[in-house]
């Protein structure tokens, strides 16, 4: 009877260190899912970033009066490279989504820079780089939400104590910023 | 001896089971815990995507029992066996159409291939031979060299049963986004133009179902409790009569 109360106690035990290891597995890969989710968004941001030099030259020869504004968004630029921590990185995207709009919302004013074919190519580009990362950032907050929920909820909430999984901070971005860049084409 | 194998094929069948009761555990988890792609903003890996279907290169194809036009179909043909007091309808053919077609959603569409997927579409169609055999099923059968009669001469019972997609149901799809081979990589101007969706070399789930994801994860979890359940309780039921 011990022996059969023993291989009892033994199975249940190996149950629970099975269930043990789907919730930490499972944990881990929403992890991994937030690392990733932030590197699809990353890739974008230096997309982005490639295409802001084209578009400082294609404008700078019609836009003579909006110097400054081209000024400020090379700055950004240089510093959306040099920033490696996801706050500063996220208030960099802020500032470069928000000098793209009033480039493209400026642009209206000059009818030549409107009808360069280049310009309304980038213009193109930019706007479907900026849809994409507005629905990326969606999905970064979303992985970012589901693993909160999963490590303060019962049972993940016992093993996500005890092997030290943190609530991960979501991709803030201004109400503002999340509105549709609009094109004219 | 004979009183020792029982217990021990209850015990293999036991862990066997409960081993499935924790796969479908472990679904469930990964269906909770992917979020919702937006089709235009896929990035590669694995992804789970929600739109409604339309087909590719315009194909649309007919199903076989009903001769509906549909875009995808699956069909199962179905015998009933009794030798003994055990009665059963045996599985003897499955297949699918395994036409390619597309999932859309507000943003964007992207290229499904429906091939190794778990298809859980609902039943459109199910009929027995003995109630209605019409033309369509008799083609089907003589085309797949199935006959309605066994050796003797009698006829068989068997059942047909048709699941379809038609164009603008709605899918859910948690499948592996890769590269779409029937496009030259970066030709496109749309991201999702150049991604496919299929079962992944590393990821083994590929689920498509017409249901909703609220509804698929009801499911896993309630077979997971019901596998769990049976495996455990076999497995005791074992341990007990092998202890005796």
């Amino acid at each position: 009877m011990a022996s059969v109360l023993l291989t009892i106690f033994l199975i249940l035990l190996t149950i629970l260190i099975i269930y043990i290891i789907i919730i930490f597995n499972s944990l881990i890969s929403l992890k991994n899912n937030i690392s990733k989710s932030w590197s699809n968004i990353d890739v974008l941001l230096k997309q982005r970033s490639e295409e802001i030099p084209n578009l400082v030259e294609t404008v700078k020869g019609y836009m003579k009066h909006e110097k400054s504004l081209l000024l400020e968004i090379t700055k950004e630029r240089t510093s959306l490279i040099n920033s490696s921590s996801l706050s500063e990185k996220a208030k960099v995207d802020n500032a470069i989504s928000s000098s793209l709009k009033t480039i493209f919302a400026v642009s209206e004013k000059y009818p030549k820079l409107r009808a360069n074919e280049n310009f309304l190519k980038l213009q193109n580009r930019i706007t479907g780089l900026e849809n994409e990362l507005s629905d990326r950032r969606e999905f970064y907050n979303d992985s970012v939400t589901i693993y909160n929920t999963r490590i303060q909820s019962f049972p993940d909430l016992f093993i996500a104590k005890v092997f030290n999984f943190n609530a991960k901070e979501l991709f803030r971005v201004l109400e503002e910023e999340r509105k549709v860049v609009k094109t004219n084409i | 001896m004979v009183n020792v194998i029982w217990p021990i094929i209850w015990g293999i069948t036991g862990l066997f089971i409960t081993y499935t009761g924790f796969y479908q555990l472990k679904i469930k988890r990964l269906i909770e815990n992917t979020p919702t792609s937006k089709i235009r903003s896929i990035a590669m890996g694995l992804v789970e995507i929600f739109g409604e279907v339309i087909p590719f290169n315009k194909e649309i194809i007919k199903s076989p029992f009903t001769n509906t036009n549909c875009v995808f179909y699956s069909y199962t043909i179905e015998e009933y066996r009794s030798s003994g007091k055990n009665r059963k309808w045996i599985l003897i053919k499955k297949d699918t159409s395994n036409n390619k077609f597309y999932l859309k959603d507000e943003t964007g569409q992207v290229l499904i291939d429906p091939n190794k997927a778990h298809i859980d579409l609902n039943k459109t169609y199910q009929t027995e031979s003995e109630k209605d055999t019409s033309e369509n099923i008799k083609q089907f059968l003589k085309e797949k060299n199935i006959s309605l009669e066994n050796f003797l001469g009698v006829n068989k019972r068997l059942k047909f049963t048709e699941y379809i997609l038609k164009q603008k149901d709605k899918l859910y799809i948690l499948g592996t986004a890769a590269d779409n081979p029937l496009v030259e990589e970066e030709s496109s101007v749309e991201n999702s133009n150049d991604i496919m969706i299929q079962r992944g070399d590393f990821n083994s789930v590929y689920y498509i179902s017409s249901k909703h994801e609220t509804e698929v994860i009801k499911k896993y979890k309630r077979e997971a409790i019901i596998l769990l359940c049976i495996g455990i309780i076999l497995t005791f039921i074992s341990l007990f009569f092998f202890s005796r």
